[in-house]
């Protein structure tokens, strides 16, 4: 028994059930919610699948459409659902009052790829259904048809080539993965079928080689004010719990779950279990993504991003370059350690500038100047505050070697936050500062040693944790974990940290030269590339292989193979 | 003084306006992503009365100005973050005539040959053939665009870096002005199209008086501010209106030699647009942040509240009654 709990301590594997109970689970939660009266279109659409209450489904499809459709490409993929989960189970009446919704509402597109890959999705799917329908565009289901196809086949090809810009999203990894679950489901044209369940492969792997027992580690494009944090608590953890069977079951599972059962309800292959389960061995993982469109102030209109992540099974450590890649909730680097029961716990550390600025909303926005920030603050609360964890700036450079990082600021001065915050866990053990300027922590069965360049100070953080606040312009920290079972105490770890060769400073900018734990030398000085990032895979590393422009993607676990080509749409497996 | 009383007469005599008045607005007051949308998109004015903005066709969250052909204003041409729209038959048809190559248009202008030119997040086009393809001209932001109502082949474009012209329908482009200055808006004199004004995000006010070849920095005004308006009175030459945020409203009435605020009886200085009434001597029009449509029928010296409540007006169209939505 004992070893059966550390087993699954270890692997992070909670389900015992497998897949297919575990979406049948979500499918169930949905379908039987407390409180009918208020039950919105999940529930329709479960119930649907189901084949029950039909007569409910119908009634209440039609007082919600009545109210008035809202939440533009967020409402068109619930109704897309029920549109294909209908199978004639809905009233005529029903049925007519969702078509003249199409028509009568007009959702907006947004301006993300998460949203038009939403909106190109659902329209696509429509149409197809309703081949004579009138539609809220003033075109043609053939016309909505193409240029919804023309816009995935973009999406794929751009993502196959030079990554996603709204990469590895700790919320948004649902809403990619659910169009492309509808279109392996419900698409008829083949070509575009296969494309999509290739991709469901594709990024399934892109999240499975990046987590931690269900946490998406790493640098992200998006992340929010909690997970941020609390890294668990989300869409990905969702995932991961449904998808293979980690982490905890969500007591209250997010809906892209549910929708994503709902369509092709594709269970991922072996060989993705095995790279999103399997961390007996450490690895660094490399990403090459891009950064969202940049409509002003920079010549390309996508930059490159270069990740970097090692992970192993205490913990992981991951990074981009630095820099604003992604407006208001880019998170760029992190620790994150593996705990038991991740439910509620802040199991991580980093530090960065608190960056707000007009530019930033400028370069990627198109809204007017004086009411951006006012309108960014009303969603996103956290942009223009001080004490902020969230968000990029233009002003730090990151440099990742294995397991240990350094983080640089040269903040200008007249910078709106001139400042660096450290985020220290409520749920860090036996913190100490030690009189070398290296503060040391436990954070699960990871050692961690942070070390501030600049003077700082304390503050709390509502809630728990505390918050390391640095207020110098030119300034940095330094990174190095390890595990706990690589050295025979914590004090050994302390004392082989303090051993370290560290030098800094700051004039004219920035710069360390630090001997990491593994014996590797860093160089690092602010403004500078501390490594030649010419040849930097779009994947790369012991599980996932691509090669920029390939338009492939080789999954690789001991023997096994499995091949994604794109450009000849096909997938081929292999066992050596 | 004098000039004040002779506009009221005239307001007073004149007949019912000849033009409707279309508001490109979004309710955002009490507005977050993700809530049911407040009316926004399309609004017209009827009449004299109060109270009379009705919403024409589809809810839309960034419905941001709108054109016509002079020989077709039945026809409007909306800008909107997802597209290029053509309105029809009273504004209840919509139809995009862009797709998913393109988003975030910014401003549209029809010229005298009829060609549709936009302005977007990534650049310019044109099309030839009412919608049905285009042909990107330029690439780089583009906030402004005005076609010369004069010379076909004429069209100034504001951007992120100033204002570029071209004299061969966008073969080629020449920085005629504001340079370094993102542009928010540009006109055209209706009395004198050699006569142009531009608009910029905190560079002031810049002029053109040889046909839009070179821009100069007109009177100090709005400078360190944002002016996302400039419009001219078609029934006085004498009559120009800025609007920005922090500023509020002011107007010339020397032809845009030097100006005068006019903000008394407005709630606040953040003014989105604003615009003259062609159809009512010394009417005056401007949204404020967040308020309401204010209406000035003595240029601006008095204002009244006008409905459109908790708006922001991106910008105010007027359109040939005879045609238009109506």
């Amino acid at each position: 028994m004992r070893f059966l709990i550390l087993l699954v301590a270890v692997s992070g594997c909670w389900g015992a059930d497998g897949y297919r109970e575990r979406s049948a689970s979500v499918v169930r939660q949905y379908a039987g919610p407390a409180d009918l009266q208020t039950a919105s279109y999940g529930t329709i659409a479960a119930k649907l699948a189901l084949g029950q209450d039909l007569e409910w489904c119908s009634r209440r499809l039609e007082e919600i459409l009545a109210a008035g459709p809202t939440g533009d490409m967020f409402w068109m993929f619930p109704v897309t659902a029920i549109a294909y989960r209908d199978q004639g189970q809905l009233t005529p009446s029903a049925r007519a009052a969702l078509k003249k919704a199409w028509k009568t509402y007009m959702p907006y597109r947004g301006d993300t790829e998460n949203h038009w890959l939403l909106y190109y999705t659902c329209l696509y799917l429509m149409s197809q259904l309703w081949p004579d329908a009138e539609w809220y565009t003033g075109k043609t289901s053939a016309e909505n048809m193409a240029e919804a196809k023309t816009w995935i086949d973009g999406w794929v090809k751009l993502t196959t080539t030079r990554g996603q810009g709204e990469y590895d999203c700790t919320h948004y990894i649902g809403v990619y993965l659910l169009p492309m679950s509808y279109l392996t489901a419900w698409a008829k044209d083949a070509d575009l079928q296969k494309k999509a369940t290739m991709m469901l492969d594709y990024l399934i792997a892109d999240y499975a080689v990046e987590n931690l027992g269900g946490i998406y580690v790493g640098a992200h494009a998006r992340t929010d004010d909690k997970m941020v944090v609390e890294k668990w608590e989300g869409v990905a953890g969702d995932f991961g719990w449904m998808l293979f069977g980690l982490g905890p079951r969500p007591a209250a599972i997010g809906h892209y779950t549910l929708y994503y059962g709902l369509a092709a309800n594709y269970e991922p292959p072996a060989i993705l279990q095995k790279i999103a389960t399997d961390r007996s061995q450490p690895y660094t993982h490399y990403e090459k993504k891009r950064t969202r469109n940049r409509w002003r102030f920079a010549d390309e209109l996508h930059g490159p991003v270069y990740k970097t992540t090692y992970v192993r099974k205490e913990y992981a450590v991951g990074s981009d370059q630095g820099g604003v890649l992604q407006p208001i909730q880019q998170h760029s680097w992190d620790v994150t350690w593996a705990v038991p029961d991740p439910r509620g716990v802040q199991n991580t550390m980093f530090a960065l500038n608190p960056h707000s600025s007009l530019r930033e909303l400028q370069t990627y926005f198109v809204f007017g100047p004086d009411f951006g920030v006012e309108a960014v603050v009303r969603s996103k609360k956290t942009y223009d505050s001080p004490d902020k964890l969230l968000g990029g700036s233009p002003y730090e450079r990151i440099y990742q070697d294995k397991d240990a990082l350094i983080a640089l600021y040269d903040v200008p001065e007249g910078a709106r936050f001139p400042h660096v915050n450290g985020f220290f866990s409520k749920d860090l053990r036996e913190v100490v500062e030690d009189a070398s300027g290296w503060i040391f922590a436990k954070g699960g069965e990871a050692l961690l040693a942070l070390r501030p360049l600049r003077a700082y100070e304390w503050r709390d953080i509502a809630g728990g944790g505390r918050r390391l606040f640095s207020p110098h312009r030119k300034n940095g920290v330094i990174l190095q974990v390890a595990a706990a079972a690589e050295f025979a105490s914590y004090g050994e770890f302390q004392r082989a940290i303090r051993a370290l060769p560290l030098e800094f400073g700051f004039e004219p900018g920035p710069w360390v030269k630090f001997r990491n734990l593994r014996g590797a030398e860093m160089r690092f000085t602010y403004g500078v590339e501390p490594v030649d990032r010419s040849k930097w895979p779009l994947f790369g590393g012991p599980f996932l292989e691509a090669d920029v422009d390939s338009e492939q993607l080789v999954m690789k676990y001991g023997g096994m193979r499995r091949v994604l080509d794109f450009k000849k749409l096909t997938v081929s497996e292999a066992l050596r | 003084m004098r000039s004040l009383w002779i506009a009221m007469w005239l307001a007073a005599s004149m007949p019912a306006a000849d033009w409707t008045l279309y508001a490109t607005m979004t309710t955002s007051k009490g507005y977050v992503v993700g809530a049911k949308l407040l009316p926004s998109g399309v609004f017209a004015r009827d009449g004299d009365g109060d109270g009379r903005w009705r919403q024409v066709g589809f809810g839309h969250p960034f419905a941001v100005t709108a054109g016509y052909a002079e020989r077709d204003p039945a026809t409007l041409y909306l800008a909107a973050g997802n597209g290029l729209i053509r309105l029809t038959e009273g504004g209840s048809k919509w139809k995009f005539l862009t797709g998913s190559d393109v988003t975030e248009i910014r401003d549209v202008s029809v010229g005298p040959d009829g060609a549709i030119w936009y302005g977007h997040s990534a650049g310019v086009r044109v099309s030839r053939d009412l919608g049905v393809t285009w042909t990107e001209v330029k690439k780089k932001y583009a906030e402004a665009v005005r076609a010369d109502r004069t010379r076909a082949s004429v069209v100034l474009v504001g951007g992120e870096d100033g204002i570029w012209r071209t004299e061969d329908a966008g073969r080629t482009w020449r920085l005629a002005g504001a340079s370094g200055f993102g542009v928010m808006q540009m006109e055209q004199s209706p009395h004198d199209p050699c006569y142009w004004l531009a608009v910029t995000q905190h560079g002031g006010l810049f002029a053109s008086r040889d046909c839009g070849k070179s821009f100069e920095n007109a009177p100090r005004m709005g400078v360190e501010r944002v002016l996302y308006t400039v419009s001219f009175d078609k029934t006085d030459a004498r009559r120009v209106v800025l609007a920005g945020w922090g500023f509020g409203v002011a107007v010339s009435e020397d032809g845009g030699r030097t100006f005068a605020f006019r903000n008394a009886g407005l709630p606040s200085t953040d003014v989105w647009s604003a615009a003259f009434d062609p159809g009512r001597p010394g009417r005056l029009w401007a949204s404020v942040h967040e308020e309401a449509v204010y209406r000035s029928d003595d240029a601006g010296r008095s204002w009244v509240r006008d409905g459109l409540e908790g708006s922001i007006v991106y910008r105010f169209s007027f359109v040939p009654s005879k045609g238009g939505a109506r």
